[in-house]
């Protein structure tokens, strides 16, 4: 007799705890593509796109109207978001950091700010404000390893964005384009010097980072099973913080950052439920400001 | 009549919580925080005159030092970070502060009912105005009132040396520190100023509107806060009024014929008026350009009167 805990639940505990986060950290790389995109531009351009997520929601929405008559594979859905999201980069990139002249952050700020009002309302007109349904993949795939379950479709989302990443990289680091724009990102008269021309550069980037953002929102329609406009305030914030955490301008870092963001925003979600989840969030990040302000992989200082 | 009084409160709280944030961009930051300052006044005002009975007056000013004390704590973390990480750590501080007031509860039992503020329904039942006979009329007086003041107070400031140290840390804070000016100090007052006014405005809004709740602190008035004076422009206090009687009073009242596509023009007005006008509505040129019409007119009116009088 006496005061005895019964073991079983404490292990239920824990098996449900690290399911909480094994789940989250798949869907964290939706925060590491969105992060990878922030992060991009504002390597390259100094400017943050504060309408990116809500781009990558509209491309997945895109992708969704365009086949809206053909009953189309999933494979091909998410392809079509991908493009749509590499044709909206650019169009973003034309109205919103084309014409406005390099010495005025503020208003780039301000012009990504309208643009994502505006792709909010658009989507909202275009759906009448009702959420759309988004094919999975693999969704009724369960694999179980013991006493934990691994989701098919959460799975396959890590996987897609593994690969997003892999390609990526290989972009930047192994091409003459990632070349240009790794030039550009360090220095961009000497670029200009050698020939290499910034518009085209910047055009590029944006599209890239587009396609990284459509591949993002078909992701997170894939993973949640559905599409809203509500999505693209709270991903806004996710992927800046991850941004923030991983480091401004390094990639490896939004990368780890959005693994770790994602298994932490579940973690929390698991100790102390739904309504406190974001706030526990925010003071990671504060704590990140205050203890390493550069973020995990802090870039070294340049010239400013 | 009554709408157009409530249109002439929204434009009077909105231009405090816009000239808050005026306050912070003249010293280069850019905060997303002040929607998070304007809720904490507007959630202390509110619980002062509510559950402890405070008058008015007091409550407000309770709420603009709340504003301040918080944006003071906020301020010193702040200059860790520059320019962009500023604007993400501000947003999470803004967003930490609505979620603090969605899980908020505090309620007070008066006779049968609780009052107080109640987690995600908000707060309700701020009767301070209706209870001791405040017409609508008498609120827009007080609301102008306490606008002009605070624009008359940043007004003078700009012309004093305080302004140019404040401008001059926002264009070049290597130059600035190199003459002597004190970063830190200049920014975090900076800060603190624009929490006082952002407090002041929510204490002002938690009485006019009656039921505040944390839907309404979230990120989009965040955004409008900052998009007042960059829209406005930086160089003097007007813009920011100009933007938010064009933004308020054109754009969401006077286009409410348009419908659902009033939405749609907001963002794509705000596009356009940023590659059109980068500096905003009222800047530097066209302030100056102003200030010579003023001049001549009143050089003219000058030439006039000794006409007339020799």
């Amino acid at each position: 007799m006496g005061k005895r805990r019964v073991p079983d639940v404490d292990l239920l505990d824990l098996i449900d705890a690290v399911q909480s986060v094994a789940d989250g950290m798949l869907f964290g790389t939706t925060y590491a593509l969105l992060g990878i995109g922030f992060t991009l531009v504002f390597g390259v351009m100094h400017k943050i796109n504060l309408s990116y997520a809500a781009a990558s929601i509209g491309a997945a929405y895109a992708s969704l109207l365009i086949l809206a008559g053909v009953k189309a594979p999933a494979p091909v859905v998410f392809l079509m978001a991908a493009v749509a999201g590499g044709v909206i980069g650019a169009v973003v990139y034309l109205v919103a950091f084309k014409f406005i002249p390099l010495a005025n952050p503020l208003a780039t700020l301000m012009s990504t700010v309208g643009l994502l009002l505006l792709i909010d309302e658009i989507i909202v007109h275009a759906t009448a404000g009702v959420p759309l349904n988004y094919p999975a993949l693999f969704s009724d795939v369960l694999i179980r390893m013991g006493p934990f379950s691994l989701r098919g479709d959460l799975m396959f989302v890590f996987l897609l964005g593994c690969l997003c990443m892999a390609g990526l990289l290989y972009l930047l680091y192994r091409t003459r384009l990632g070349l240009a724009t790794r030039a550009v990102s360090q220095q961009p008269v000497a670029a200009q010097l050698c020939g290499i021309g910034i518009t085209n550069v910047n055009v590029q980037t944006f599209v890239i980072t587009g396609v990284v953002g459509g591949i993002a929102g078909a992701m997170t329609g894939a993973a949640i099973g559905m599409l809203s406009p509500l999505l693209s305030l709270p991903l806004t914030v996710k992927g800046l913080i991850v941004t923030v955490i991983g480091g401004l301008g390094s990639i490896p870092g939004a990368i780890v950052a959005g693994l770790l963001v994602g298994g932490l925003e579940n973690a929390f979600q698991f100790l102390r439920g739904v309504s406190e989840r974001d706030l526990y969030i925010m003071l990671l990040l504060f704590a990140f400001l205050v203890f390493r302000p550069g973020g995990i992989f802090a870039t070294a200082p340049g010239r400013e | 009549m009554d709408f157009y009084l409530g249109l002439i409160q929204i434009i009077g709280v909105h231009t405090l919580i816009g000239l808050s944030a005026y306050c912070v961009l003249l010293t280069g930051q850019v905060s997303l925080a002040q929607a998070g300052f304007f809720a904490i006044g507007a959630y202390v005002a509110g619980m002062l005159t509510v559950l402890w009975s405070w008058p008015l007056i007091p409550a407000l000013a309770m709420a603009a030092l709340a504003g301040g004390v918080v944006a003071c704590a906020v301020g010193f973390p702040a200059l860790r970070v520059k320019g962009l990480m500023l604007v993400v750590a501000t947003l999470a501080f803004g967003e930490a502060v609505r979620l603090f007031f969605f899980n908020f509860t505090y309620q007070m039992a008066r006779g049968e009912i609780r009052i107080g503020p109640h987690g995600g329904e908000g707060f309700k039942q701020i009767r301070y105005f209706p209870e001791n006979g405040w017409t609508t009329f008498d609120v827009v007086i007080f609301i102008w009132v306490v606008v002009v003041l605070v624009m008359a107070a940043l007004w003078w400031m700009d012309r004093s040396r305080t302004g140019a140290v404040l401008r001059a840390v926002g264009e070049d804070e290597l130059a600035a520190q190199s003459i002597g000016i004190n970063i830190t100090a200049v920014k975090v007052s900076a800060m603190t100023i624009g929490g006082v006014i952002a407090g002041l405005g929510g204490g002002i809004f938690a009485h006019y509107t009656t039921h505040i709740e944390h839907v309404q602190f979230g990120v989009v008035l965040a955004t409008f806060a900052i998009a007042y004076p960059i829209l406005g422009g930086l160089s003097n206090v007007f813009g920011t009024l100009i933007a938010v009687i064009f933004i308020q009073g054109f754009l969401i009242e006077g286009l409410r014929f348009m419908g659902d596509w009033r939405n749609l023009l907001f963002g794509g007005l705000i596009l356009l008026a940023m590659n059109v006008r980068p500096r905003g509505l009222l800047d530097a040129g066209t302030t100056l350009a102003l200030k010579r019409l003023i001049d001549r007119a009143r050089s003219g009116v000058a030439r006039m009167k000794e006409r007339t009088s020799a």
